[in-house]
C-alpha cells in the first residue's frame, strides 16, 4: 500500500512537474515568437556605398532611435567610382567611409564585394544577396527599384527581388538557414517614370535626424567632394574646409532631396496630418514590392518610424 | 554639349542586326549626312543567322558587304560587331563592346532599341546600350578607351509593342524627302530583303526578277510602315513641322527620349534633329 502510495504521489508530482515544465516552455515559445518583443531587423541594400546612404539614411537613424537593428549593404565595392583612383585601394578607401557613416547613424555595414560598374543579375550575385538577408535575419528588405539610371542600381534591384522568395527555401543556398518568415520587401525612391513612376506606400519625416544624415554623407568624402563634382562638372567649386565643404553639399543636394517630401505631400499629410506635414522639409519614401511579405499600408505604417 | 556647338554632331545608331538602323532610322541619318553631321550605323550582331539557306561565316561576310554599300547611300559609315545572331545576351562583354563603340564614335546622340522589341537580339541590344548611358563617363570602366567629356542623349527608334508600356515619340522627323534614298539603302540589302525575308513571311514567290520590278516591290513592301507612321503621329508632326506641313507629309521617323543619359528639353531635342 505504502509502497503503491508513494509510486502514486511520486507519479502524480511529476506528472504535476512535467506540466508546469511544459506550460514553462510554451511561455517561453511564446515570448520568442512574439515579434513585438524582439527588436525590428531591417536591411537596405544598395548597389554602392553611399547608395542606402542617400536613400535611406534618415529613416535607419529614426528606426536605430525606436531600437530597431538596421544594416546599409552595398553590393558592389565601389571600385570604379573615382576619377583617379580605382580598384582594391579605392574599395577599401570607400569601406572605410562608409563604416564612419555607419557609426553616425548607429548601424551596420558591409559590402558584398563585387566590382562597380559591372554588376550583373548572376546566381553568385543573387545568392550573397539572398545570404546576406538571411544573416542579418531581416524583417524588412529595402533596395532600387529595377528601372533606376545605372545598370548597377538596376541589377541590384533584380537579384533582391530574385531573393524575395528563395530567402524561405531550404534548398537554396543550404549553407545559410532559411528565414521562417518572408520579409517585407521595398524600394527606395527614384524619379523615373518607365515603365512606371515609383509610387510611394509610406513616407518618413526625417528633419529630426538631418543633421546626422548629411554628416553620413559627407564622411563620403571620395565620392561626394571628388568623385560626384567631377562626373557631374563642378569639380572647380567644391570649397577647401570641413565646414565651407559640407555647406556646399548641402546646397547642392538640396533640392533633390527636398523633392521628396513636395512630390509625395499627401501622403505625408495622411501620415502625419496636414498641419505637421506641412512643417516637413525632408522626407524618404518607400513603396511596397508586390514579391516578399505583403503588409497592409496599417502594419506598414506601424513598422516605420515616425 | 555645349561645348561641341562648333563641331559637327556626331550620331550613333546601333540596331541589333545589319539593317535595323537602316530600316527604323535611314532616312533620319541621310537627311543627318546631308546637313554634315557624322551619322554611323551599327549592328551588334554579324547576322549570321538571317537565311533560309545560307549560313555563319560567309552569310555574315556577305552582310557586312551589303551594310557598308547600304550605308554609303545613306552617307553613313558602317560599323558590323561580331555578335553571333540571334544569340545576344546582355553580357559584359556585349556591354563594353558598346560603351567602346560610342566612345570611339565620340558620339553627341545614340540611339538604339527600346527593350520591349519582338526579336530577343534587339531586347539585349537595348538593355547593354542602356547599361552605357552612364557608364561611357566613367574612366574606371574600360580604361582602354578614353571616356566621353559629356553624356550623349540617348533615344529609342519606334516600334508598334504596347506592354509594358507603348512608344511615345518625343520627336518625329519627316522623311519624304529622303524616301527614295531610304528604300535604295534596303535594295543594297539584297540577301535580305529580295531572300531571307520573303522567304519568311511566305512571299518568296512574288519577288521579281529585274532590277527595276524589284524597286518597285520594295516600296509597295515597305513604305506603308513608314506611312503609318506619319498618320500616327500627326499631333507631333504639327506641332515640329506647323499645321500645313505636318498634314501633308507623307513618311515619318519618330524616336523616343530615353530617361537615362543626358535629358535635353524638347526645344533643345528638336533643334539636334534634321527637319
Amino acid at each position: 500500500m505504502l509502497k503503491l502510495d508513494r509510486v502514486l504521489s511520486l507519479f502524480m508530482a511529476s506528472l504535476v512537474g512535467l506540466c508546469l515544465g511544459f506550460l514553462f516552455l510554451v511561455s517561453l515559445v511564446q515570448a520568442a515568437e512574439r515579434p513585438a518583443k524582439k527588436p525590428l531587423r531591417v536591411i537596405m541594400i544598395g548597389a554602392h556605398p553611399d547608395d542606402a546612404e542617400a536613400k535611406g539614411a534618415g529613416t535607419a537613424a529614426l528606426w536605430v532611435e525606436a531600437g530597431a537593428k538596421v544594416q546599409l549593404v552595398a553590393v558592389t565595392n565601389g571600385d570604379a567610382g573615382h576619377q583617379s583612383e580605382g580598384g582594391g585601394a579605392l574599395a577599401r578607401r570607400r569601406a572605410a567611409e562608409s563604416r564612419q557613416s555607419a557609426e553616425i547613424l548607429g548601424v551596420s555595414w558591409r559590402t558584398l564585394d563585387f566590382h562597380d560598374g559591372e554588376l550583373v543579375p548572376s546566381l553568385e550575385v543573387r545568392k550573397a544577396v539572398i545570404r546576406a538577408i538571411r544573416q542579418w535575419q531581416a524583417d524588412i528588405v529595402i533596395s532600387h527599384r529595377s528601372n533606376d539610371y545605372h545598370p548597377d542600381h538596376r541589377y541590384t534591384g533584380q537579384v533582391v527581388q530574385d531573393a524575395a522568395y528563395m530567402v524561405a527555401v531550404p534548398n537554396i543556398c543550404p549553407d545559410t538557414p532559411r528565414l521562417e518568415r518572408n520579409p517585407a520587401f521595398m524600394y527606395f525612391q527614384d524619379d523615373f517614370q518607365r515603365p512606371n513612376p515609383f509610387r510611394p506606400d509610406v513616407i518618413v519625416a526625417v528633419d529630426r535626424v538631418m543633421d546626422r544624415k548629411w554628416r553620413s554623407i559627407d564622411a563620403m568624402t571620395s565620392q561626394m567632394y571628388e568623385w560626384g563634382p567631377w562626373i557631374s562638372d563642378y569639380q572647380g567649386k567644391v570649397p577647401a574646409g570641413a565646414d565651407e565643404r559640407l555647406e556646399f553639399l548641402k546646397a547642392r543636394w538640396s533640392s533633390w532631396l527636398l523633392s521628396w517630401a513636395k512630390n509625395h505631400m499627401d501622403l505625408l499629410a495622411e501620415r502625419y496630418g496636414k498641419e505637421q506635414a506641412a512643417r516637413v522639409r525632408f522626407a524618404e519614401a518607400f513603396e511596397l514590392c508586390e514579391y516578399g511579405r505583403q503588409l497592409s499600408r496599417e502594419k506598414l505604417w506601424e513598422l516605420f518610424p515616425k | 554639349m555645349s561645348e561641341q556647338g562648333k563641331k559637327p554632331l556626331r550620331v550613333i545608331m546601333i540596331g541589333a542586326h545589319p539593317d535595323d538602323s537602316e530600316y527604323y532610322a535611314g532616312g533620319t541619318a541621310a537627311l543627318w549626312a546631308a546637313r554634315g553631321v557624322e551619322v554611323q550605323l551599327v549592328s551588334l550582331t554579324n547576322g549570321d543567322a538571317g537565311h533560309h539557306q545560307k549560313g555563319g561565316g560567309a552569310l555574315a561576310g556577305k552582310r557586312i558587304e551589303e551594310a557598308a554599300r547600304s550605308a554609303e547611300i545613306l552617307g553613313a559609315s558602317s560599323l558590323v560587331m561580331d555578335f553571333h545572331d540571334g544569340e545576344l545576351e546582355p553580357a559584359l562583354e556585349v556591354r563594353k563592346a558598346v560603351i567602346r563603340a560610342i566612345r570611339n564614335w565620340q558620339a553627341d546622340i545614340v540611339i538604339s532599341h527600346r527593350p520591349y522589341d519582338y526579336h530577343p537580339d534587339h531586347r539585349y541590344t537595348s538593355q547593354v546600350v542602356q547599361d552605357a548611358a552612364f557608364l561611357v563617363r566613367v574612366p574606371n570602366i574600360c580604361p582602354d578607351v578614353a571616356p566621353l567629356e559629356w553624356n550623349p542623349v540617348f533615344l529609342f527608334f519606334a516600334d508598334s509593342f504596347r506592354k509594358p508600356v507603348p512608344f511615345q515619340p518625343d520627336v518625329i522627323v519627316d522623311v519624304g524627302p529622303v524616301m527614295d534614298k531610304k528604300i535604295r539603302s534596303f535594295d543594297a540589302m539584297e540577301c535580305q530583303v529580295y531572300e531571307w525575308l520573303p522567304w519568311l513571311d511566305g512571299i518568296l514567290d512574288s519577288v521579281p526578277a529585274t532590277k527595276s520590278e524589284q524597286l518597285e516591290w520594295l516600296w509597295e513592301q515597305y513604305a506603308e510602315h513608314f506611312e503609318r507612321s506619319a498618320a500616327q503621329y500627326t499631333d507631333l508632326l504639327a506641332a515640329r513641322y506647323g499645321a500645313e506641313h505636318g498634314a501633308g507629309v507623307k513618311y515619318a521617323e519618330g524616336f523616343e527620349l530615353c530617361e537615362y543619359g543626358s535629358q535635353p528639353s524638347r526645344e533643345e531635342l528638336w533643334e539636334l534633329f534634321p527637319k
